[in-house]
């Protein structure tokens, strides 16, 4: 991030615990307009708990996660107001079964914007043709392979047009090659200029398509860099070893 | 047989309506009951958990005359048989069908909440768009199951003096003695009543699946 940038997300000092059990210690991070921040780390570190705390999926227990400069979470209206300026891809999908393709992304900007349906249609339609499933509209979920559902999830969130798109290891559920088309559907995305934290293990991705890279273990931020200083230049001993271990597969 | 079968079949349209006005009344209150029980905090879930479980553990015959011969009696209310049969059952059928509403919606995966959630979607809009149509499948069966039931238990409301088969049936037999001729005829025309709601959950169990999983 470029000092005189106004950082579009601030997390503060945010940590997160299920029940008495705190899994994320402390952690403050800035993300610029535009910024790809990827996280990464070992399983059990805490990056998709990170991740959903930004959207109040789990609450933060500690901390404050400002949007433009605006705290958010302290009451339903701000939260809600949150949620429809931050988009989120699950690593399941968590597509409706029950509805086609196209009505999966009309339904937040018909039923959360209030958008006439006839507008939701033509931007749920205009997002599905971003993400090359034009002609998988009227499909349900079911018919369409997992590269294909996680598309149209990416498209049903950023339906909403939010500022930023929070990714929770959207290719961990594919196999390598469909996978891939929902990387590439996501450096489409950064290119375009979208703000996207990305909890992922495709180093590649982190090191192609990341601004900047933060590498997480037991709950707390080890280290963040650039993207390729943090990849190819780590300084933690510990994301040494990570690094090591995952590209000696 | 054709006379049993005449008179009996006088109370037919009583123990049908019974049943369906019962079960509409279980169906839709059944809905908030499971609902509230499933909230997050306890002062919203405890009067739901009471009510739920004061109305099983009380005989439906007891319900029955509870309603009927006390509040069903008072000046100001004066309730029918029908009617008094139709609260009474239906508000029993309701703590049975908020059981199975509630297994239903606890079978709506987690991540299709968080996602409504992630859509900001209004509560009701969650329920109603996303929730429900998907709860409902897993209901349909025990729902069936259920209306069954209540079929066969609207028999009780004859006590009360409800005009249906089963009060035909005993009228019958206070007449001619035929005991074993009435009441098999009775058993006959409650086996034939059920079978349309078994057809009819079964195509809507096979509809709905459909919908589910198909393009």
């Amino acid at each position: 991030m470029t000092p005189e940038s106004k950082p579009l997300l601030t997390l503060d000092g945010v940590c997160v615990a299920y029940r008495h059990q705190e899994v994320v210690h402390d952690v403050s991070l800035d993300v610029a307009a535009g910024e790809v921040v990827a996280l990464i780390g070992p399983s059990g570190a805490g990056k998709s708990s990170l991740l959903r705390a930004i959207n109040f999926l789990e609450p933060p227990s500690k901390g404050r996660i400002l949007l433009e400069g605006v705290e958010v979470g302290g009451s339903r209206r701000t939260l809600d107001a949150l949620r429809r300026d931050v988009g989120m891809v699950f690593q399941s999908f968590n597509l409706f079964p029950h509805l086609t393709a196209l009505q999966n992304v009309m339904l937040a900007p018909e039923h959360t914007l209030g958008l006439p349906r006839e507008q939701a249609r033509e931007r749920a339609m205009r997002q599905l043709t971003h993400v090359g499933l034009a002609e998988r509209a009227d499909a349900k979920p079911g018919k369409c392979s997992g590269g294909q559902q996680q598309r149209i999830a990416i498209a049903r969130a950023l339906a909403m047009e939010p500022k930023v798109m929070l990714f929770d290891e959207p290719t961990s559920a594919l196999d390598p090659e469909l996978g891939a088309e929902v990387l590439a559907t996501m450096r489409t995305l950064a290119g375009e200029g979208m703000t996207m934290v990305v909890v992922t293990h495709e180093m590649h991705f982190a090191e192609d398509v990341a601004d900047r890279v933060v590498f997480m273990a037991d709950g707390h931020v080890v280290e963040e860099n650039s993207a390729g200083k943090l990849m190819r230049d780590p300084q933690h001993p510990r994301t040494q070893r990570f690094l090591n271990a995952v590209r000696g597969r | 047989m054709g006379t049993i079968l005449s008179t009996l079949a006088d109370g037919v349209a009583q123990t049908i309506g019974i049943t369906l006005a019962a079960f509409a009344v279980a169906a839709v209150l059944g809905l908030p009951l499971a609902v509230l029980r499933r909230s997050g905090h306890w002062l919203v879930r405890l009067p739901a958990v009471v009510v739920v479980e004061v109305l099983r553990a009380v005989p439906p015959i007891v319900w029955l005359f509870l309603i009927y011969f006390s509040l069903g009696s008072t000046d100001n209310l004066q309730l029918t048989t029908f009617q008094a049969a139709v609260i009474g059952l239906g508000l029993i059928y309701a703590a049975h069908l908020s059981e199975a509403y509630r297994a239903g919606l606890d079978a709506v995966p987690a991540g299709q909440w968080e996602a409504t959630r992630a859509l900001a979607l209004p509560r009701t809009q969650a329920y109603v768009r996303v929730i429900l149509p998907q709860a409902l499948i897993v209901v349909i069966p025990p729902m069936a199951t259920f209306a069954i039931a209540l079929l066969k238990d609207s028999a009780i409301a004859s006590v009360i003096g409800a005009t249906d088969i089963t009060f035909q049936a005993v009228q019958l037999t206070q007449q001619d003695l035929n005991g074993l001729g009435n009441f098999t005829v009775a058993g006959l025309l409650y086996i034939a009543l059920g079978i349309p709601f078994a057809v009819v959950a079964r195509g809507a169990d096979r509809v709905l699946s459909r919908r589910l999983v198909g393009a």
